[in-house]
Order: structure tokens, then C-alpha cells, then sequence
């Protein structure tokens, strides 16, 4: 978690810089249009020192598993536009990091039954693999699991708490 | 390994033996008793004779009443003062004082004597048409003296299968998932909540109970590693063994009514589809195709056809396909959320969970008739419900203050009664067959 706040203006600015370069949001293209920048004045006086590298891994530390989640509307497994950028990160890093994978957990909020939900945290996760697959990831270097409505971030039985379970989350699994 | 240490006591428990019959005779349904719909058969049910051993005589009455009470055919005569003295008259003079226990409301009277030689219980039930006057059956029952209710409730399906050709559900197991360890572990119980015995201990997270036919084996879906695998484990011996470990879903198994084949829901193809297979989770025969999420599978009584839940209309909702697959037909309109279907032994009804005004209800849909009724009512999600095997009996969670307990109902009554309560979440009811 710790590592996750650490990162998190950093992820923040460049999501930013993503949008504003737009372009891709749309149509997913093998090759993600939008460049990000690198801020070093937006940067400097981060403990991490990370200024001095490259783009690509300023926002992913390979092997820590990173990754911000994406979030879901009750009952369904569209991924938002405003998401897709995530998955572009995502796509960008597996491409570089060539003898890793991601498994993809699908999860929902308390609301729904035990067991559609099962079904339905599984289609979230198969979405964004989808995705990914669409703009070039190989699928077999994308694995799926559903946690149902299992693992919620936050026990409270509250909108925001919901839409923060409904969500996938990114991990790298080898 | 300790997934493998075998569970003792099940097989002791299940294994009551039927000794004696006198009259011998095969079941055969007892025609003078005849009753209108909903109307209840009055039972007598004097204190047995003996001594039970560690067991009290006491015990053995309320249970047994509680069996005919919960058959849902019969209602107990409730002076048991009465009953008792008339009982105690009966003794006195050798002989059965038909017209005294009419005039206490009894239309059948049954009468237990009871032993306990060593490690063996003996419970011999004699069992009485008043209005005629003659024995309907007497039959002996021995078994271990801790398994005193096996006994009992062995003689309450032999008096519900004499008195209405129809199958007792006393002597039915219900399974069910508990995270009261801290970890979601398989259970049983009982169908009255008695004899909650642990089934699993691997600490994976289980899900989704369901018997196979003979009821020596439970399937579930259990996490491993990165992953999901669905399982068999038997609850006698506790012996797991692995029936699927595709990437992505495992889950939802349900066991043909032959025990030879399974459905269950697998996403290796990429969707969320249902998928046909040999009993060992070999041979995945693909049954749906398309975009949406199909779901939660189960087999009719026949064996011919499966329920499931699509999404495909935008919504969940339930629909019925042949068992190889096609024929595909919807069978639930109201409602925009309808998951969970459990289809009556009889063939006739599937139950379901259904959002009605927000909250989840069991509610059943005629499979010829698309009839909706719904079981449920209040506050409190209910989920999951599952058929006991007389088709007259559904069991199902509620969820209340956080908490998640089991309940039963009659669908010819509607009155719920609790199961299961203490700490923990009670979820995932799968009745046997």
C-alpha cells in the first residue's frame, strides 16, 4: 500500500498526460499513439529519485505489481474509456517486459448474489484481457481469475465502497 | 497430506441398519388415510418405552415429532400429558386402546420401545391406523447409540413413505459453506441443523457445494495458487480429488442425475460458458456459445435438459437448454435480476433468487407455464436455494445485521424455519438427494 501512495501523484500526472494526448481512447491500435512526457520539474523532490528513469518504467517498478485498477458500473463488465489508458500502461509494459505475465482478478461489489457474481468478476477480468489482446498482448501472457464478491477493498456497505470493489486488479505472476 | 484424513463418524451415521420387519412387507402406501390439500394426518407420539442410554426417550419423541411436523403431511397431538397417561394405560393392560387415542384427535398412532445393549441401540416403532384399528408397519432399527437420531429419523421416512408413497426428507444432509474458522470450509448437517460435521480443512477458500446422486460426494470450487479448481471431496473419507483446473472459472459443478456427467460453468474458451463433462472432469463438451455469460448450471431430474443464467437479454436471467445443448429457452421475464437456479426433483418447478424491490427472494418459475411465485418475503437478501429431495422443501440463505444463516421452507406453507445460527456465515445450501 505504502508503495502504492508513493506512486500514486506520479500515476496520477501521467494519466493526466495520457488524456490529454487522447488520440487512442477510442479504437484500440496495436501501437498506443499517446507518448507520455516526461515531467522531470513535476517530478523533482520525489523521494523515489525516479527523474532519472525511463518513461515506461517510471510508473511500473517490473515485478511489483504496480498497476492501478480499473473500475466497473454496477452489473456490468464495460470497460470504461477513461480506463483504457490503464490497459494501454499495462499492454506497453508486458511488451517490454518480455518473460513476465499478468493475471488479471476480477471483483464485485457486495451487491449482486455469490454466485453471478463469480460469473461476472470473471467477465470483468476477461474484459480488460480482451482489451489487451486487441492492441497486442499475447493472451496466454494474460491469466483471469474471478474473486466474486470475495475480496472487497472496503467492507462498507456504501456507493463509494461499491464502486471501489467493482473493479479489476493487476498483478504480475511470474 | 491433511486434506486426505479421512472424516469418521459420517459413514457411522448414515450407516443405521433396518433390522426387522414385521409385518415384512415392501413399502407400500397406506390408502385409508386420505386427506384435501394441505390438510394435516394427526400423529400420536407417546413417550417410547426403555431406555435410550445417554439419549433421552424425551429427546427421541421431540425429534421424531419435529420429523413429522417438518414432513409437512403430518401434525403431532400436542397433550402430551394425555398422550402419556393413555400410553401408560395401554402398558398396564397389554393391549392398544384404539378408541381413547381417536378421542385425543390421533388418526395414527406410533409407539417405540428402546434398548441399549453394549454398543448397540435398539428402537423397535410399532406403527397404528386408529380409525381402522390395525397396525399399518412395525419395524426394528439398531444402530450405534450416539446415532440414536439416524434412528429416529429412519423411522419418520418410514411413516411419511407408508403413509404418502412419498420420499422423507429426515434422513437428508444439507451442505453448506462456513467461514466461521476464518477460512469459507464445506459442512454438513443434518436437514433439521443437528450434527454439523466439518468436511473440508484445506484452508482454500471453498465455494459452491453440491452433492453427487449417491450422496457420497460433494463437488465444490476451491482458490489454488493463481487460480480456481473444482474438486470432489467424499465425505466419508474426506479424500479429495481434483475434477478440473482450467484458467480462469471452475466452478458451479452440478452432478447428472446418473452421477455419470457433470455441468458446470468453465471460461477457458475465453467466456463464461457451460460445459458438459464426464464425472472426473474429463472431456469438456462445450453446450453455449456467444457473447454473454452463461452461468450456474444444473440438470433436471430427467437428466435431459439444464437450467442455467444468461445474461444475454442484458440482465440475468433463467433459461433451460437441452442437455446436449440447444433448444434454449427462457424461462424468467420478471425482474432484471434472476441468478441461481435449482431445479425440483419432482421436474416440475426451478427455484431461483430474484431482486424484488432490492432485496433477493427465492422465488419458483413452473417450467412448463412460466408461472412466477414467490416463496420469500422481508427484509434480508436470501440467496442460493436448493431442493430437498421431496420437492416440497427448499433451503436457502438469508442474509441479516451482516450475518448469513440457513433456512428452510415449505412451498405448500411458506413458514421459514432456521438451521443454522452461532458464529459465522451459514451460505451456499446444497440439499442431498
Amino acid at each position: 500500500m505504502q508503495r502504492i501512495s508513493r506512486f500514486l501523484p506520479v500515476v496520477l500526472l501521467l494519466i493526466g498526460a495520457l488524456v490529454v494526448f487522447g488520440g487512442c481512447a477510442k479504437k484500440p491500435v496495436a501501437e498506443p499513439t499517446a507518448e507520455p512526457t516526461t515531467d522531470t520539474d513535476a517530478l523533482r523532490g520525489d523521494d523515489l529519485a525516479l527523474t532519472e528513469q525511463p518513461d515506461e518504467t517510471i510508473y511500473v517498478e517490473p515485478g511489483s505489481g504496480v498497476f492501478e485498477d480499473i473500475h466497473f458500473e454496477f452489473d456490468q463488465y464495460r470497460i470504461a474509456s477513461s480506463d483504457e489508458p490503464i490497459l494501454q500502461r499495462i499492454a506497453r509494459w508486458l511488451k517490454e517486459n518480455e518473460d513476465v505475465r499478468v493475471l488479471i482478478e476480477g471483483h464485485c461489489d457486495e451487491r449482486g448474489t455469490n454466485e453471478y457474481n463469480m460469473a461476472l468478476g470473471e467477465q470483468r477480468a476477461l474484459a480488460a484481457r480482451r482489451y489487451m489482446v486487441g492492441i497486442g498482448v499475447a493472451a496466454e501472457r494474460l491469466s483471469t481469475i474471478s474473486y466474486g464478491e470475495e475480496q472487497p477493498l472496503d467492507s462498507a456497505s456504501t456507493e463509494e465502497a461499491w464502486s471501489k470493489n467493482r473493479r479489476d486488479h493487476f498483478t504480475v505472476s511470474e | 497430506m491433511r486434506t486426505c484424513r479421512p472424516i469418521l463418524g459420517l459413514a457411522v451415521a448414515l450407516g443405521v441398519l433396518l433390522v426387522g420387519a414385521t409385518p415384512a412387507a415392501a413399502p407400500e402406501v397406506h390408502l385409508s388415510i386420505t386427506k384435501g390439500f394441505g390438510e394435516k394426518v394427526i400423529v400420536a407420539v407417546p413417550l417410547f418405552h426403555g431406555s435410550a442410554g445417554s439419549a433421552s426417550t424425551r429427546d427421541m419423541r421431540s425429534v421424531l415429532s419435529d420429523d413429522l411436523r417438518n414432513s409437512g403431511y403430518f401434525s403431532v397431538v400436542e397433550n402430551l400429558a394425555f398422550v402419556d397417561e393413555t400410553e401408560a394405560d395401554d402398558r398396564r393392560a397389554g393391549r392398544v386402546a384404539f378408541a381413547e387415542w381417536l378421542a385425543l384427535g390421533g388418526e395414527v398412532l406410533v409407539k417405540g420401545d428402546v434398548a441399549v445393549s453394549g454398543q448397540e441401540l435398539t428402537l423397535e416403532a410399532q406403527v397404528y391406523d386408529l380409525g381402522q384399528g390395525r397396525s399399518i408397519f412395525a419395524r426394528r432399527y439398531v444402530g450405534q447409540p450416539a446415532q440414536w437420531r439416524a434412528a429416529v429419523h429412519q423411522l419418520a421416512d418410514d411413516i411419511v413413505q407408508h403413509l404418502t408413497g412419498e420420499q422423507g426428507i429426515a434422513r437428508s444432509k444439507i451442505a453448506f459453506v462456513s467461514n466461521v474458522t476464518g477460512t469459507k470450509e464445506i459442512y454438513t448437517m443434518d436437514y433439521d441443523g443437528e450434527n454439523i460435521r466439518r468436511i473440508t480443512k484445506d484452508g482454500l477458500a471453498a465455494m459452491f457445494p453440491a452433492w453427487f446422486s449417491d450422496n457420497s460426494t460433494i463437488a465444490y470450487t476451491r482458490y489454488r495458487g493463481n487460480g480456481q479448481e473444482a474438486v470432489a471431496v467424499n465425505v466419508g473419507s474426506g479424500v479429495i480429488r481434483r475434477l478440473t483446473t482450467f484458467p480462469g472459472l471452475n466452478a458451479f459443478v452440478s452432478a447428472s442425475p446418473k452421477g455419470n456427467e457433470l455441468v458446470m460453468t468453465l471460461s477457458r474458451d475465453g467466456n463464461p460458458e457451460i460445459y458438459r463433462l464426464r464425472s472426473d472432469g474429463s472431456e469438456p463438451r462445450r453446450l453455449t456459445y456467444g457473447p454473454s455469460t452463461e452461468s450456474s448450471p444444473c440438470w433436471s431430474p430427467d437428466g435431459r435438459r439444464v437450467a442455467f443464467v444468461s445474461d444475454r437479454s442484458g440482465a440475468p436471467q433463467i433459461y433451460v437448454m437441452s442437455a446436449a445443448g440447444g433448444a434454449e429457452e427462457r424461462m424468467t421475464y420478471q425482474g432484471s435480476y434472476n441468478t441461481s437456479p435449482s431445479w425440483s426433483p419432482k421436474g416440475d418447478l426451478i427455484a431461483y433468487t430474484a431482486r424484488v424491490e432490492g432485496v433477493f427472494q427465492v422465488c419458483t418459475v413452473d417450467v412448463e407455464t412460466n408461472d412466477v411465485v414467490r416463496l420469500t418475503t422481508g427484509g434480508g437478501n436470501k440467496e442460493d436455494p436448493s431442493w430437498a429431495p421431496d420437492g416440497r422443501h427448499v433451503v436457502y440463505s438469508v442474509r441479516s445485521q451482516r450475518k448469513s444463516d440457513l433456512y428452510m421452507l415449505d412451498i405448500y406453507d411458506l413458514v421459514p424455519g432456521r438451521l443454522t445460527s452461532g458464529a459465522g456465515d451459514h451460505i451456499s445450501p446444497a440439499w442431498s438427494h
